[in-house]
């Protein structure tokens, strides 16, 4: 048995070997690769930038867990330079795990800057129905959501006294593992409005960019790569940060492989 | 790390919470070697514990506040007051409720037909609501966001991203036109719409492979950093 056809039947327990250490290694010794960052999480930057202290922001927390290690990240990003501008955020969720994700997100992220709840920000809970709560914020947020996830009426509280309906947002971001961006592009931003960003899985970013060039979304902030572009343009490196040299080593593995197994197949084709 | 400083972890709710994450990611992670009853038992407690919050979520910030306590609330005004208003406020409070009941009857075989009447309602919303929102976001502003660039060129480069752009849309859009055979200079333009098409693959197969890895870095972190206290 010739090395190509050895390479053929490879046992897969191998690659993910390869796989762990050209992610855990980077993590363990910082190499510090460059991260550039792209006009797409730019653009989202430069709005958030461009909003006045006071101004209301709706974070929408569209995802479960399993994509957690993603989102969780970019979540941090947004939320700490939301909280620097003094900016107030209303958080709810449209996928019922995150609720508890949201809630915690943002406590502890507005815990970093003494923010008050009620005040500073605010977290509304669950709403089944996608199409309906979307088009239901837009006539009125208390209807939509009587009370909050602890029981709490929304009216009363102390945030949630001043907003009404979209009218009073000054952006809505969506952090999400699925399409649920384009619901709020189409109920929110085409009937209301008003501006739509998303924070999203890798997986996702190459159905959102029509929506980005044709205006219907400001900008994204994708996978942990973006999460990582959102810290530099914060200056203030987290766990993305840290991950991009895992990212890159991981990927050059990964090219590694596909650059074997193709020469691996040609190989066996030509000595048959 | 600090054996000390694990014993001392391990004894708090913080300290058990990270050791049964751990715990689970291993158990999950033990699939790659190969299938076993640890995988499964984790696999089966994560569906079980994910159905579990669905389920009280729902009924705690859905069915409690916007069904049983409006319900709850259009009965008590009824016997407060007893006037004509607080009737028919529980009547319309009553519609929705019913008509969402009425969709467990598809649970019961001989009354299924009930669950018809909220499907249709259900389905005629969702239509109405989606159709002209999807016709606006994913054809007329993207035929506007393909033509309105050849309107603002400022330099050579916009010029061949425009070109680029509006060639990708009419080849791909060609391609999947299957009413005539993909021979001859039609076969050529679908040809390229392939092209196009392979990139589009290739872009997000490339992404599906960093999210994929993202999660992966995202749970060593954990192991790594709050687990075993490898990571500052």
């Amino acid at each position: 048995m010739s090395i190509w056809d050895k390479a053929k039947t490879l046992d897969r327990r191998i690659i993910f070997l390869f796989m762990f250490l050209g992610v855990a290694l980077p993590l363990l010794v910082r190499i510090g690769l460059p991260v550039s960052v792209t006009p797409d999480v730019e653009r989202v930057y430069d709005y958030i930038e461009s909003l006045e202290p006071g101004d209301i922001v709706l974070v929408s927390y569209d995802h479960d867990t399993g994509t957690l290690p993603e989102m969780l990240p970019m979540s941090d990003a947004i939320l700490r330079h939301l909280f620097m501008k003094d900016i107030k955020v209303v958080g709810m969720a449209l996928r019922a795990e995150g609720t508890g994700i949201g809630r915690q997100n943002i406590r502890r992220t507005a815990a970093e800057f003494n923010k008050l709840e009620g005040e500073d920000f605010a977290f509304l809970g669950f709403r089944p129905e996608i199409t309906a709560a979307i088009l239901g914020l837009g006539t009125s947020f208390e209807r939509v959501f009587p009370k909050d996830d602890t029981g709490i009426p929304v009216g009363e509280i102390p945030l949630m006294q001043g907003i009404q309906n979209y009218g009073d947002i000054e952006l809505v971001i969506s952090i999400t593992d699925d399409d649920t961006p384009v619901y709020w592009v189409n109920y929110a931003n085409a009937r209301f409005k008003v501006k739509v960003v998303a924070g999203l899985t890798a997986v996702m970013a190459t159905t959102f960019f029509p929506f980005i060039d044709s205006g219907q979304m400001i900008g994204m902030v994708a996978g942990l790569k973006g999460a990582a572009e959102y810290e530099k343009l914060i200056n203030k490196a987290g766990r993305a940060a840290r991950g991009m040299d895992a990212q890159s080593i991981a990927h050059l593995v990964m090219i590694g492989f596909i650059i074997v197994g193709n020469i691996a197949f040609v190989m066996r084709k030509r000595g048959k | 790390m600090d054996s000390d400083l694990i014993c001392i972890s391990i004894f708090t709710s913080e300290g058990i919470s990270i050791w049964l994450a751990a715990i689970l990611t291993l158990a999950i992670y033990s699939f790659l070697y190969k299938d076993n009853p640890v995988y499964r038992f984790a696999e089966s407690l994560l569906i079980g514990i994910s159905v579990g919050f669905l389920l009280v979520t729902t009924f705690d910030t859905t069915l409690l506040p916007k069904a049983f306590e409006p319900v709850g609330m259009g009965i008590t005004g009824i016997f407060e007051s007893g006037g004509i208003n607080s009737i028919v406020i529980f009547i319309w409070i009553l519609i929705p409720v019913v008509l969402g009941f009425l969709m467990f009857t598809r649970f019961v075989p001989k009354y299924a037909w009930m669950s018809r009447v909220a499907l249709a309602l259900y389905i005629g919303f969702g239509a109405g609501a989606s159709i002209p929102a999807n016709m606006q976001s994913y054809i007329l502003r993207q035929i506007d966001a393909t033509i309105r660039p050849f309107l603002n060129i400022d330099s050579f480069w916009t010029m061949v991203n425009a070109v680029i752009v509006l060639v990708g849309l009419i080849s791909t859009l060609f391609y999947f036109f299957f009413s005539k055979e993909q021979k001859g200079a039609f076969g050529k333009i679908t040809r390229l719409g392939t092209f196009y098409l392979m990139i589009f693959f290739g872009a997000t197969f490339g992404y599906t492979v960093m999210a994929r890895i993202s999660l992966l870095i995202g749970r060593l972190t954990f192991l790594m950093k709050d687990w075993l206290g490898l990571i500052s």
